[in-house]
């Protein structure tokens, strides 16, 4: 059943997820969230896992039904399954953990305008198998993640001296002066900027390097 | 059929009641869990309004026994505030509020002496105004200012003024950059407060 090449296919998606579309840095999708979450590092962790989960199983779940699906209500299709996850997100979190469904309020509901997510299933499950549209998802959503961590824990780190709650030395003591600024929404804007200017500074130099 | 115009149409159907009696069924399972939060949530905000018991600490176990022990159901007398009895004593009131905020509802309580002037506390049971300007009103510092503020009899029986404006006994600052959460509050927790004071009579009296 695998069709031929599908290593250097698989290898292919992991990469464009993770670097070379890279979700944040690259195609600057699913900010709002980005800015919104990233104050402390376990909201922000909590908000990954679920964006991982939903991306993954709607783009694959839209690629199920693609022969089926007719073209011109593609798109009330692919917003209705990703309501469905968010939604079931939006349960377990209620029922299990009713604290941090209280920490992130309504981010978690929005996860279905998160641009990633329409995005992965237009551009990528509408025209691939259910398990490479998966991988596809899965990829691009951890992309995502890895650079709201960055941004969590500089943010977290500098403005209350503790990463995920557990305090940090030197930046939960005295001699750290707390940046309360970088945990208010303010310094989600200075970190976002930064971050990406640094990654795609990287990107850059190393694609000229390949020149 | 998939060339028929009707077939999209049927397939939506199709598909958002596939969808949804889902999302139906997963939601009744869980709907005993999530009543038991809320209602967690709400005992354990009375708690935190009670003197000398730092609700905001206890365990989640801990909350219902402490709660079943200490607080009674409103009675006819109390305006429809629970009563909080220590050794068989009133020793507070804890007054449930709620109404629309900017977002969504805001449901809280509000802790009052047995003397029905001065104020214990203030905790929230339910919010999601923005985090960081609205949602601050489930902090400290925002609910701190209530500690110790007397009703008024005239007026508006809690006030809350522009951060930085001079309070006296029966106001509160508002919350810098969230007006809209702060004057709906500001609307909920008096309406509320006239409420029960026209029920148990202005004047603080020990019955």
């Amino acid at each position: 059943m695998t069709p031929p090449g599908t290593e250097s296919q698989t290898r292919k998606i992991i990469l464009t997820g993770l670097w070379r579309d890279n979700p944040i840095f690259k195609q600057v999708l699913g900010i709002c969230s980005t800015l919104a979450v990233t104050n402390l590092v376990l909201n922000t962790i909590v908000m990954c896992v679920a964006l991982v989960f939903t991306v993954a199983l709607s783009s694959a779940s839209v690629s199920l039904l693609r022969s089926i699906t007719p073209r011109n209500i593609r798109m009330m299709v692919e917003t209705l399954i990703i309501a469905f996850y968010v939604i079931i997100v939006d349960i377990l979190l209620k029922a299990y953990w009713p604290e941090m469904s209280a920490n992130l309020g309504p981010y978690v509901g929005l996860i279905i305008t998160n641009c990633i997510l329409i995005g992965r299933c237009e551009a990528f499950g509408n025209s691939n198998p259910p398990a490479r549209a998966f991988l596809d998802g899965a990829f691009s959503a951890l992309g995502y993640s890895f650079i709201l961590l960055i941004i969590a824990t500089f943010r977290e780190v500098l403005g209350m001296g503790t990463f995920a709650g557990l305090a940090v030395p030197f930046f939960s003591g005295p001699a750290w002066d707390k940046w309360i600024i970088m945990v208010m929404p303010p310094g989600a804007f200075f970190m976002l900027a930064i971050v990406v200017w640094v990654f795609r500074w990287i990107q850059q130099s190393r694609e000229e390097a390949k020149k | 059929m998939r060339e028929k115009r009707w077939f999209p149409i049927l397939y939506m159907f199709l598909v958002t009641a596939f969808f949804s009696s889902i999302i139906i069924g997963f939601a009744s399972v869980t709907r005993g869990r999530v009543e038991a939060n809320e209602e967690l949530a709400f005992e354990r905000a009375v708690l935190e309004v009670v003197p000398g018991v730092s609700g905001a600490n206890l365990s989640n176990a801990e909350v219902h026994p402490r709660f079943a022990e200490m607080v009674e159901e409103p009675t006819a007398s109390s305006g429809g505030a629970y009563l909080v009895k220590r050794d068989g004593h009133i020793v507070a009131y804890a007054l449930p509020f709620s109404g629309q905020g900017f977002w969504a509802p805001i449901g809280g309580i509000l802790g009052i002496e047995a003397d029905r002037k001065t104020v214990t506390g203030i905790a929230f049971y339910e919010q999601n105004e923005t985090p960081g300007l609205g949602a601050e009103i489930v902090k400290p510092p925002f609910r701190n200012q209530f500690k110790g503020k007397v009703l008024a009899t005239q007026g508006k029986p809690l006030g809350m003024k522009r951060p930085g404006a001079e309070l006296d006994d029966s106001t509160v600052h508002a919350i810098t950059g969230a007006t809209q959460t702060s004057t709906r509050l500001d609307v909920i927790i008096n309406v509320a407060l006239t409420e029960w004071q026209s029920k148990v009579g202005k004047e603080g009296t020990r019955s």
